[in-house]
């Protein structure tokens, strides 16, 4: 490349990073500006379009003030729950698959295979209909349970399991180490890259979920963010500026996530995609 | 080996995982399969949803605009991806920040994305703003039926081609350098270098996201049921959102079953495709 070349292919770059990010943007500014100055700057364009030319936390307080707080306060607990629950019986799981000598591991590992191939949202509804009956809509478990049954989670740890070298657990037996030693002290400790890569899965999941939580959890108390952002005007009638204010905190806080993980995500991604 | 306490050891590792997988996963498959089979009235196993889907107006013209919709999205997300992975598979300045901010949507929930782009895309919003000056008339986006379905291309496109491009990065990333090198001393240009040798050695990660994103795709949820209900006029209906009307709207749950036996049994198709492009002939002779 020449130089001209390369400013030339910077700049296009930097200009298709901008657009992406632009909306992102947009809801930003708007979250922090009066509510009559949304819509006010756009016909014509001018710099104020994408700055704020008056700067307002009020909104934000309201938000905070409001029952959107409850739906965030749901998500975040959900979210936790259901990660800290998935990752401890995923990596158990995987750890069986990968090292415990058992009969049935090959039939076991095609049944977590084909778990994850059937899409969740796709059979939400029929899953609706099992857990209506076991009361529990409007529970904290019926919106943490379908998030903690992950088999790519699973599938992840094991194949990660596998490249541990089986020496390591021989002088560990030797030494009269049991499985759960193993497992704990050996295996745990040498895969924190996988586990967090399989957190992010569960992570994910659980904040992104919209269907399973509009039907499971329909009642104000146990309200997703997701679910409670799409629902706004029930609460706020046409008040953009809360529904910008709750946009970006539903979104900064997975924002954050990725920017703070991306390497453990690129991780799993090269997993999933690349390779066998 | 303590041969008593053997199955309970595996047990305690295995139990949680795999009650979760099955009861959660594949037990609602299974009851899906049979609640559709079910008959409207009376007892025992019939076709009846099955017949009454497939002459129901609203289920045919939805999985004729999932057809439509598939058609477009899938080819149009995987060429934007990969004419950003290739864009972006250079060592510039900043470049991790440009390629984070392509990525960001995806972490978004979808149905924050469907909000803000419901508002972007009003009459009198921002996008129109911009259309106007570009010098064209305002356009209806959602609210016409001819421009509805684009419009939900465009939401979902922004939130998924940054994960794609994110695949196909990491894809050409593992080509060898010394392809390209060895093109070049043939003489290749540019445009042949990317034909005969990053398409070729993409092809596995191709063939991936490729079915990744058509099993994505036939999901797509939120964006259809907060911005148009698969409206107007049936224009957006897509698969997801003619499922959940006739299950919750309409109070169907058996045809609403059915529904989703055909759905997952086109997931399961496509992915199936999938596992036998991977192993192409080539490999096999190795």
């Amino acid at each position: 490349m020449t130089a001209a070349e390369r400013v030339l292919r910077t700049l296009t770059i930097a200009a298709c990073g901008l657009l992406f990010f632009l909306p992102l943007w947009w809801v930003t500014v708007s979250a922090v500006r009066p509510q009559e100055e949304i819509f006010a700057f756009l016909s014509p364009l001018s710099p104020w379009t994408l700055w704020p030319r008056n700067v307002t936390l009020a909104h934000v307080v309201e938000l905070w003030s409001g029952p959107f707080a409850r739906a965030i306060f749901n998500s975040m607990y959900v979210t936790v729950v259901t990660v800290v629950i998935g990752l401890v019986i995923s990596a158990k799981a995987g750890f069986a698959l990968a090292v415990l000598p058992f009969r049935f591991r090959e039939g076991v590992f095609v049944v977590i295979v084909v778990s994850f191939l059937i899409p969740f949202d796709a059979i939400a509804l029929p899953l609706f209909g099992i857990m209506r009956g076991y009361g529990l809509q409007n529970t904290y478990t019926g919106l943490i349970l379908p998030g903690i049954g992950n088999g790519l989670a699973v599938f992840l740890l094991r194949q990660f399991f596998l490249g541990i070298p089986r020496e390591l657990r021989e002088a560990a037996m030797i030494d009269g180490m049991g499985w759960f030693g193993i497992f704990w002290r050996i295996y745990v400790p040498l895969s924190v890259p996988a586990l967090i890569s399989a957190g992010l899965i569960l992570f994910v999941f659980q904040w992104q979920a919209y269907l399973w939580p509009l039907i499971i959890a329909p009642a104000p108390d146990y309200k997703v963010a997701a679910v409670a952002i799409a629902q706004f005007s029930d609460f706020y009638g046409t008040n953009y500026s809360l529904i910008f204010a709750g946009s970006f905190f539903v979104s900064i806080i997975p924002m954050l996530v990725l920017v703070v993980f991306q390497r453990f995500f690129a991780a799993s991604i090269a997993t999933s995609g690349s390779k066998d | 080996m303590d041969r008593l306490r053997q199955p309970l050891t595996i047990l305690a590792f295995l139990g949680p995982a795999l009650l979760a997988v099955v009861l959660l996963r594949l037990w609602p498959a299974v009851f899906a399969v049979d609640l559709s089979l079910r008959p409207p009235r009376g007892e025992g196993y019939s076709l009846e949803n099955y017949q009454f889907i497939f002459t129901d107006p609203q289920f045919l013209n939805s999985l004729v605009v999932t057809a439509i919709y598939s058609l477009i999205v899938n080819p149009l997300q995987i060429a934007i991806a990969l004419a950003l992975a290739v864009l972006m598979n250079v060592a510039v300045p900043l470049i991790g920040l440009w390629r984070t901010m392509v990525l960001l949507p995806v972490a978004i929930p979808q149905s924050v994305s469907a909000v803000v782009w419901g508002v972007g895309l009003r009459p009198d919003g921002p996008v129109n703003a911009l259309v106007q000056a570009l010098g064209f008339e305002p356009q209806r986006f959602l609210t016409s039926p001819d421009q509805a379905l684009a419009s939900i291309i465009l939401i979902v496109s922004w939130i998924g081609v940054g994960y794609w491009m994110t695949f196909l990065l990491a894809g050409l990333q593992e080509i060898p350098r010394t392809l390209y090198e060895a093109a070049r001393i043939d003489g290749a240009s540019r445009w042949q270098q990317f034909r005969y040798v990053t398409l070729p050695q993409l092809r596995r990660t191709l063939t991936f996201v490729l079915v990744a994103n058509t099993v994505a795709n036939f999901l797509v949820f939120a964006p259809v049921q907060i911005l148009t209900q698969g409206g107007p006029q049936g224009s957006t209906n897509l698969i997801m959102n003619e499922i959940y009307s006739q299950g919750f709207v309409i109070g169907d749950a058996r045809s609403a079953a059915a529904a989703t036996v055909v759905l997952v049994s086109f997931v399961l198709a496509v992915v199936s495709i999938q596992f036998r492009m991977m192993r192409a002939p080539e490999d096999e002779e190795r």
